[in-house]
């Protein structure tokens, strides 16, 4: 069996251990356009920060470490297109044909043209040489104020990591609060506080028009006619899968369409992680889950079938835990479902949920400074999706009540769901 | 070396505490200084349909076999001790994200002082040399037992924390 794999972040690199697993013989032939091991995008903003090592965003350890321990081969060189119908790869050297294809690309930053601004000023952060631009320049001390665009959860680690250098930062979103895809709007306004008494300056409906150069150096100047001086401008206006290989016969909508075994409509091509839409608990629909640890496990089962081992992956709901400027922001589910309304705690004082309940499920949830109650509530969440609806179990309840969940409010739950 | 977890008999826990004392002496932790115990123990009365229910537990990490910690960690420092099946950690690189609380469906990761997270590690290193974990050793009812993955079962299914999470454990990505 011969295997093409094209692209070599953790999809790939997951997708490679997994066929070993059930194949220990076929080829496997990988395709990045870094010639380095996979890397973190995760971790860049920590590079960037000076909180990790160059090597600490490689968590998987060195390229010769994994082609000797998974026994596969790595070819440098940007796949142009991928031709379901041939099962072909295509690159500059030419095109070679293979039993099964691991489409895991990725995705890449949304980079739009911005007047004015040059491109030595301009940063994004996706990439590992995104995290180095900006540590080196940071580095400089010659930074004096940076403007972030897109308040989302990257966003918010690069301001985090400007701001802690001392740099006066301005964070900028055209919707009207902080995370607008996961925090609800009472609980962005308190973000939003503890973020701006750390000294970022928001600025909300509006963006980035185009930069002025003054004598007393650059400007921002922003849509609603705002201006803010900015040394540099990061861009972390969201992500777009690099989908373009896919020259034909597969279904592509904002990624390649997967279902549960990460096939897409093509025989014999699979697609995982950032590139690929698959199952989405929440809507029953296909969505990007543009996440980590979905990645993973979308390349193992990936991996799993082109080896010939039936494995499914249910599908996720979107979640985020973000850890930034003392706090702990965690969101799951959808934030534009109303329904019920159970909340406990208090935004201001160390731990506050809020669960919107519909059709006895939870749609949506925020919690506010309790990291340790978040893997629990998503795995109520995950289990109402997939119809299961026995209560909490008393060791999921005992934990909840120890951090400081009150029984009363998990009554109120089970009431909720229940009926 | 077979595969091992910690289980607990469901029936025999008596919430005495004497594991969580154990295992914060093995471990050297300190709560007057903030470090949180490794193990939780409590009990609950629960009352459902006008019957009232009592339980006892202990929990600590549940070692899950297809560790959802694992996969979730962005810095790859949770791994199985290939030895024992223990879910073990090097935090050298971890970033204090969080990310395996949330993965974790019983709420076991914690984070210290120094923003690293800290966990039960089945406390490998004695069962290595033949020595049951502290909080095993420590048990008084026998309730905390080291048992083998694939070996006979020696708490009885219904009675078994480990057998009755599996569905829970199923369910979480
Ligand atoms: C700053 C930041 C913060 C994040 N925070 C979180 C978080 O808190 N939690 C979380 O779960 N996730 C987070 N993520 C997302 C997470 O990093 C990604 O979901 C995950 O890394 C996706 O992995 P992947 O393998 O699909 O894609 P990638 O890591 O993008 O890997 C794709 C690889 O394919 C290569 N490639 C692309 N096109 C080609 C081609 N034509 N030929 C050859 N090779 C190609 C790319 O160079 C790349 O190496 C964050 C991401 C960023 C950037």
């Amino acid at each position: 069996m011969r295997y093409g794999i094209v692209g070599f972040g953790t999809a790939g690199y997951h997708g490679v251990k997994e066929i070993r697993k059930y194949d220990p013989t076929g080829t496997i032939h990988v395709y990045g356009d870094t010639g380095m091991a996979p890397y973190n995008p995760m971790l860049t903003t920590y590079y960037a920060a000076g909180k990790l090592s160059y090597e600490g965003m490689f968590p998987f350890g060195t390229l010769e470490e994994m082609e000797k321990k998974y026994g596969f081969s790595y070819e440098k060189r940007p796949v142009k297109r991928v031709c379901a119908k041939e099962r072909s790869i295509e690159t500059d050297q030419g095109s070679a044909v293979y039993d099964k294809i691991l489409i895991a690309t990725g995705a890449r930053a949304v980079d739009p043209a911005i007047q004015g601004l040059s491109a030595e000023d301009r940063f994004l952060m996706r990439t590992i040489f995104d995290g180095e631009r900006l540590r080196k320049r940071v580095e400089t001390g010659q930074v004096k104020y940076a403007v972030v665009i897109g308040a989302s959860m990257v966003g918010i680690k690069v301001a985090e990591l400007l701001n802690q250098q001392g740099i006066g930062t301005c964070l900028v979103d055209l919707a009207d609060q902080i995370f607008p895809l996961s925090a609800y709007p009472d609980v962005a306004r308190e973000i939003e506080g503890r973020v701006e008494r750390q000294r970022v300056t928001l600025h909300f409906s509006t963006t980035i028009d185009h930069m002025e150069r003054r004598d007393e150096g650059q400007t921002a100047v922003l849509t609603n006619g705002e201006e803010v001086p900015a040394d540099i401008v990061v861009l972390c206006i969201g992500t777009r899968a690099n989908v373009e290989l896919m020259a034909d016969a597969v279904e592509v909508k904002r990624g390649i369409v997967v279902n549960r075994r990460m096939e897409t409509s093509a025989p014999g091509i699979y697609a995982a992680g950032d590139c690929c839409e698959g199952n989405d608990l929440e809507s029953g629909q296909t969505q990007l889950i543009g996440l980590w640890a979905n990645a993973n496990h979308q390349g193992m089962t990936a991996g799993a079938n082109m080896a010939g081992h039936f494995q499914e992956f249910q599908g996720n709901i979107l979640h985020n835990i973000t850890h930034f400027m003392n706090m702990d922001f965690i969101g799951f589910g959808d934030n534009r479902i109303s329904g019920e309304i159970l909340e406990h705690g208090d935004l201001q004082n160390g731990l506050y949920i809020r669960l919107v309940c519909q059709g006895g499920r939870i749609v949506g949830a925020n919690i506010l400074d309790h990291y340790r109650i978040s893997g629990i509530i998503k795995n109520y969440m995950l289990r109402l999706f997939a119809g299961d609806r026995q209560e909490v179990p008393d060791y999921q309840r005992g934990m909840l009540v120890k951090a400081g969940i009150p029984e009363t409010f998990m009554d109120k739950i089970a009431r909720e769901i229940n009926g | 070396m077979k595969g091992y977890t910690i289980d607990l008999d469901l029936e025999k826990c008596i919430s005495c505490g004497a594991c969580m004392v154990a295992c914060m002496d093995q471990k050297d932790i300190h709560p007057e200084n903030g470090q949180k115990p490794f193990r939780t123990v409590f009990d609950l009365e629960t009352n459902r349909d006008g019957i009232t229910a009592y339980s006892h537990l202990s929990l600590a990490c549940m070692h899950c076999v297809d560790a959802p910690c694992i996969t979730a960690c962005p810095s790859a420092c949770i791994r199985k001790d290939e030895e024992t099946n223990f879910t073990i950690f090097d935090t050298a690189n971890c970033i204090g994200c969080h990310s395996c609380a949330m993965a974790c469906p019983f709420g076991i990761p914690s984070f210290g002082e120094d923003g690293k997270m800290e966990k039960c590690d089945g406390c490998y290193v004695r069962v290595h040399h033949g020595m049951k974990p502290a909080c095993v050793k420590a048990c008084p009812v026998e309730a905390l037992r080291l048992v083998e993955l694939e070996g006979d079962k020696t708490i009885l299914p219904e009675r078994s924390l480990q057998e009755s999470s599996k569905n829970i454990l199923d369910q979480q990505v």
